[in-house]
């Protein structure tokens, strides 16, 4: 009997999350901050209040409650911590690459906690990023939105637990080159990426149809019927049609963008964001129309032919169309000043301050389901924070503090020259890139599977 | 049982040597039959049981089987009698998890329309029906090195991809003996990718982890249904599922190879999920899971294996080297203690922990477990790993772990007390089979020189190796720089005629032992050659070892400079 609920758990996508660590949460007074809240206008010296992890008041002359540190942010900026809504950062394995649909791999699975990435991101200011499988198959694995508790050894306490759940999707060039050209199976154009996506969606039906009979059917008198073939892939699939999975679809292409509006349209699936959206400017209106939005680079392009026909003015063209646009780094060194990302949708475009930070705080908040937690300067929040010397979208900006849960895992002051956790005991001199060769991480380990598989043929990588 | 005589050629010629001293049987051709099977070990000390002092005494058995211990046994008369005075007696040691033995079946051929990202399972590496008895013959590869280095019993695992099949719980016994002492005792598991298909890495590995086991789950309600009730369709168990059905009834544990904190959290995620018996195997860097090892009560086998030293040796002194270096040279020597001292760690925790000889070097063992005893081990506790503990976790207990009248006569005897440095196994005593080894002398100390003189390391070295190819010669040049070594070795060319030179590295000198590695490349082919040696004047007697095919006898002298000059 009890292999039968942990069989139907899993079935109903429950899981069995069998540990809900405690993460650490802290109190704090921040006092006289220019408060950037993002939501709520900026606020000239004022305080703000933390206990236990959540934004308890946000006002002037707040008193401390006895036993809570206080900081003074005089002449400082307080912002909401950063989201960054595409990131590989803190995963130790990133494309499962060998088939065209893996929706059921799971990044948390793979989380690394030791990752130093996860220190460089929070000293940026980064508080949460979304931890993608990347982008070699049609349809990737499910993803993990992390929580930067740096120092944590276990991978559960820096995945954030309440957020939802979110799967990767690619598009175009990468799944047609590594499946098609590759290895000679669909999709090898972008025709077979939208047959790929109908096929596993009809067949996901398919298996949630089955499962329903046999579930109706096994507790009757005279049962004859046998259980179906457990298959994760297809029971994320129709996760996914059953609305309990927000997809996150790799795509630069308009016609290719539109192409996958119209089949989420097909199968009812409302919960889409687009990453990198190169040529969203195109649909604009269609993605506003339909979609919890687009995620973007500021002005990274030209990287392989899809990605040529480029803007700046994107993401400006995508927030005043009216669609929740987000500002990522996809790269282990982006990430660290992604609040200078947001900053060029000004140049580009002529953005306000809420709407630049907005692509940095609470549209990606919106994008992974979490702006009710987290993404804004508002109490009742969790306490996410940041304090910058300077206006955090100038060029001078310096983050100095950052916080999690009202706990704070990076000070400027406290900054070690070497802030690694884990340290090799066989290894005299650990390689450290800061800019590794393969900028974007969306391809990771696909190399490592083509050489194995027939010889490394890619010329390009992102 | 089917054996693998792939290697047995090899063992062949490594055993002939040492059959042929012990040739006490002279009716018999082959030379091999023993003139008693009952032996007694007189006057030696004996230690019983972790924990136990030594008491002085005779150790007697028959056919296998302790038949008693103490002061005052009266002896029968076709008893063999092995004089022990001096000699300590250990029981025998057990290998929680090994591959020794262990031939790798051939790779598959891929069918013609084979795709990679759905492979049969075959092929990708999900053979949970193989057994390891099947891939296990006592002639094969490291049996006589970990025999020599005191283990009489392995867990046996087989060798394949991330479910390579079932475990077999082997005596390192003698050639002419069925070894096998219990069948499939365990299933093996990993997070190997399959080379170039799905699943191709860890996290594919997980997910299809899950699915092979709810599959089979779901075959055996499919299977009670079809016992039970008429009309319903015939169950279609898979090799697959049949191999699995003892992990998901629960009746025998999953052995999970988890070298990392990382990975053994992966290992227990899945077992807390699905389910089953876990045993985490081949743990290396554990310290921050101790406490979750502890409360979850999972038996955990580590890795019979220190870091290596290399990084750590290498450092340069503090006077030239900038203060930066200097702090990740701190960091460096930190995390190099914090890996010595995990196994205490174990031991404070109350976790009885076994050992695991996957990958690790068997001419090493010992001075691995020294280490842990000099980073805080207690002697009982290193004892209780390589017998008691393991005993426990096999189930094997009522025969083996302790020397106990009943037991199986699995010894191990030494010349001095087993964990110090000097002590040297003399005998191995397996299923009541007497193998003996050469024991070296003390270096004479009346020369006039001190015991760790220095040594003379650079120069040419002329060697021999007696490998499975035959005799093998060449040359060792090694020239000293500053503090080490660098220099070349020329050996028999493997593909040709003629000798090839390759640079050698890693250059180690530890007071008289050389050690160092150089690359051979065999059919496309990188291997790593590891010459490990004991300089003793102008000559060196050590091993030439190659991970996956062994070690062989190595010897060399030391041709220019003439120490005479």
């Amino acid at each position: 009997m009890k292999k039968l609920n942990i069989i139907l758990a899993a079935l109903l996508g429950l899981g069995l999350n069998y540990s809900y660590a405690q993460t650490p949460k802290g109190s704090v007074l921040i006092k006289n901050a220019t408060v950037l809240t993002v939501t709520k206008g900026n606020l000239e010296n004022t305080d703000v209040l933390v206990q236990d992890g959540i934004i308890k008041q946000v006002g002037q002359n707040l008193a401390a409650p006895s036993g809570i540190q206080t900081i003074d942010a005089s002449g400082k900026f307080l912002m909401p911590g950063i989201i960054d809504a595409h990131s590989h950062v803190a995963l130790d394995v990133v494309n499962e690459a060998s088939a065209p649909i893996v929706a059921e791999v799971r990044m948390k699975d793979v989380v690394n906690p030791f990752e130093i990435g996860i220190y460089r991101a929070l000293a940026g200011g980064v508080t949460i990023s979304h931890a993608m499988h990347g982008s070699a198959n049609v349809i990737g694995g499910q993803n993990a939105t992390l929580k930067h508790r740096w120092g944590s050894d276990d991978p559960a306490e820096i995945i954030m637990q309440d957020a939802p759940r979110t799967i990767k999707f690619a598009l175009g060039e990468n799944p047609t080159r590594v499946h098609g050209r590759g290895n000679g199976i669909q999709p090898r154009t972008r025709m077979g990426v939208e047959a790929v996506l109908r096929n596993g969606f009809n067949e996901a039906l398919q298996y949630k149809k089955g499962w329903e009979t046999y579930n109706s059917g096994k507790g009757q008198k005279g049962n004859t019927l046998t259980p179906p073939v457990y298959n994760e892939r297809l029971q994320t699939l129709a996760d996914i049609l059953d609305g309990k999975i927000i997809v996150h679809c790799h795509s630069y292409r308009a016609d290719e963008i539109y192409m996958l509006i119209n089949v989420a349209k097909d199968f009812g699936i409302t919960k889409l964001v687009f990453q990198h959206t190169n040529e969203g400017f195109k649909v604009a209106p269609e993605i506003a129309e339909y979609t919890m939005g687009a995620s973007v680079f500021a002005d990274w392009w030209a990287y392989k032919m899809e990605v040529y026909y480029s803007t700046a003015f994107n993401a400006a063209i995508l927030q005043r169309n009216g669609v929740i646009t987000s500002i990522n780094s996809d790269s282990a060194e982006l990430i660290r000043h992604l609040y200078h990302e947001a900053a060029k949708t000004q140049r580009y475009g002529g953005l306000t301050d809420d709407e630049a930070l907005s692509m940095i705080t609470i549209n990606p908040a919106k994008q992974l389901g979490i702006a009710d937690k987290v993404g804004s300067i508002e109490v009742g929040k969790q306490a996410d924070l940041v304090i910058f010397e300077g206006h955090p979208l100038s060029s001078y900006a310096v983050p100095q503090m950052t916080f999690v849960d009202g706990v704070k895992y990076f000070d400027i002051k406290a900054d070690k020259d070497d802030q690694r956790q884990f340290v090799s005991a066989t290894e005299m001199v650990e390689p450290v890139f800061l800019h590794s060769e393969e900028d974007h991480q969306c391809l990771q380990d696909v190399d490592a599977y083509f050489e194995a598989f027939q010889g490394a043929f890619l010329e390009e990588k992102n | 049982m089917k054996k693998q005589f792939l290697k047995a050629g090899i063992v062949g010629l490594l055993m002939a040597g040492f059959l042929s001293q012990s040739a006490w049987s002279q009716s018999d051709p082959t030379g091999k039959r023993r003139v008693s099977a009952t032996y007694a070990i007189t006057n030696a000390t004996i230690f019983a049981a972790p924990g136990q002092q030594g008491t002085k005494g005779t150790v007697l058995f028959r056919e296998g089987v302790i038949l008693g211990m103490g002061a005052n046994l009266s002896l029968p008369k076709e008893a063999q009698v092995i004089p022990g005075d001096s000699l300590f007696i250990y029981p025998g040691f057990i290998d929680g998890a090994g591959t020794t033995g262990i031939t790798k079946p051939k790779d598959l051929e891929r069918p013609k329309d084979f795709v990679s990202s759905s492979p049969p399972d075959e092929i990708a590496g999900i053979t949970p029906w193989r057994s390891a008895s099947d891939q296990f013959s006592i002639a094969g590869n490291q049996v006589e090195d970990w025999r020599k280095a005191g283990f009489t019993i392995s867990q046996v695992m087989p060798d394949g991809g991330m479910i390579p099949g079932k475990a077999s719980v082997m005596l390192l016994g003698s050639t002419g003996s069925v070894n096998v002492l219990l069948e499939n005792t365990a299933l093996a598991a990993n997070f190997r990718g399959a080379r170039g298909m799905y699943p191709s890495t860890p996290v594919g590995v997980m997910a299809k982890f899950r699915e092979v086991y709810q599959n089979t789950t779901l075959a055996l309600d499919h299977s009670k249904l079809y016992a039970s009730s008429t009309g319903v369709k015939r169950p279609e168990m898979t090799p697959t599922q049949a191999g699995m059905s003892a992990v998901v009834q629960q009746q025998i544990p999953v052995i999970f190879t988890a070298a990392t904190d990382l990975e053994v959290r992966r290992a227990i995620s899945l077992q807390k999920e699905l389910g089953f018996k876990l045993i985490l195997s081949g743990l290396e860097n554990y310290e921050s899971v101790i406490d979750l090892i502890k409360s979850s009560g999972i038996p955990v086998l580590i890795k019979l294996q220190v870091p290596d030293d290399k990084a750590v040796k290498s450092q340069k002194a503090d006077s030239v080297v900038t203060s930066d270096t200097k702090a990740q040279y701190e960091r460096v020597k930190e995390a190099y203690d914090k890996a010595l001292k995990q196994a205490s760690l174990l031991e404070k925790a109350g976790i009885p922990f076994g050992f695991s000889t996957v990958d690790a070097k068997p001419g090493d063992a010992m001075k691995a477990v020294q280490a842990m005893i000099k980073n805080g081990l207690s002697e009982k506790a290193a004892l209780a790993a390589l017998t008691t503990n393991p005993a426990s976790i096999l189930g094997i207990s009522r025969v083996a772990g302790t020397i106990e009248k009943g037991k199986m006569a699995n010894f191990v005897v030494s010349t001095d007390s087993i964990f110090k440095e000097d002590a040297q196994i003399k005998h191995v005593i397996v299923d009541g089979h007497l193998f003996d080894y050469e024991v070296k002398k003390k270096a004479a100390n009346g020369n006039g020189k001190s015991e760790i003189g220095p040594v003379t390391v650079a120069g040419v070295w002329e060697y021999t190796s007696e490998t499975p190819a035959g005799s093998s010669s060449g040359e060792i040049t090694l020239t000293k720089e500053g503090s080490a070594y660098t220099g070349s070795i020329s050996y028999d060319d493997p593909s040709g005629s003629g000798k090839v030179t390759a640079p050698i590295k890693n250059v180690s000198v530890n007071g008289k032992t050389l050690s160092f590695e150089f690359d051979v490349n065999a059919g496309g082919n990188n291997l790593t050659v590891t010459i490990t040696g004991e300089i003793i004047g102008a000559t060196m007697e050590g091993t030439m070892s190659v991970a996956q095919f062994g070690s062989f006898p190595l010897t060399a002298k030391l041709s220019s400079p003439s120490l005479s000059n």
